[in-house]
């Protein structure tokens, strides 16, 4: 019953701190600002549907965590590169 | 039997709370953190810490069953990528002219690399001295 309480508190936590990363995709002055508060998110995304999954005893929000936190990591070196070189390939 | 999953309800607890905790400073060096690379600093420990310790408190929880494997796969791949990726996007910043903020007193990277380059944002010491010999 104590666990069930902890891992309330543990997705409340990771919705709430959505927030700063949206508030830093919004007003963040450069274009890393916004690509670091996107990966950020991602992650967060990714721990939020690890404790859910934990939460609902289904195998397949784990699966749907590793799909996303591979896009993002695709995504922030395809968003480095292009902004290093100017091309992505 | 019983004194062995009190243990494991310790430990897993611990390590869901060290994990919630990083992600917290991770959200809060986002916030108030004043420059790309503190702030990407910052954030880094969310992918690396946070999401590991959750990771390794579902395990500890669940043991080698299905989901336990798949945690952590998932843990191992963010705690691989996370330095890759961050480092990746701190010299794409750095190479795209993206400057330090004015609390910061030393450039090791501008330095190395770019000493004549003027889309450097910042001024470090060589490249004043280069202008001044240029002079």
């Amino acid at each position: 019953m104590n666990t069930i309480h902890l891992l309330d508190i543990a997705l409340i936590f990771m919705v709430l701190s959505i927030i700063p990363c949206i508030h830093r995709i919004i007003k963040g002055p450069t274009i890393p600002d916004r690509v670091i508060a996107v990966d950020a998110l991602a992650t967060v995304i990714v721990v939020m549907l690890g404790v859910y999954s934990f939460v609902q005893e289904s195998v397949f929000f784990m699966d749907v965590a590793l799909v996303i936190s591979i896009i993002a990591f695709v995504g922030t070196v395809t968003i480095a590169k292009y902004l290093d070189e100017g091309v992505v390939f | 039997m019983n004194n062995i999953t009190f243990i494991q309800d310790i430990l897993s607890n611990f390590f869901f709370i060290a994990g919630m905790f990083f992600v917290f400073l991770g959200m809060l060096g986002l916030y108030r953190l004043p420059d790309v690379y503190n702030r990407l600093h910052a954030t880094t420990k969310i992918g690396t810490l946070g999401a590991f310790g959750v990771m390794m408190g579902i395990v500890v929880k669940l043991g080698f069953g299905p989901m336990g494997i798949k945690a952590i796969t998932v843990g191992l791949f963010l705690l691989l990528t996370a330095p890759v990726a961050a480092h990746m996007i701190s010299r794409a910043a750095h190479r795209h002219g993206v400057g330090l903020c004015e609390e910061s007193t030393l450039d090791d990277y501008g330095k190395t690399y770019c000493p004549m380059n003027s889309s450097c944002a910042v001024k470090h010491e060589e490249t004043i001295e280069d202008e001044h010999d240029q002079m």
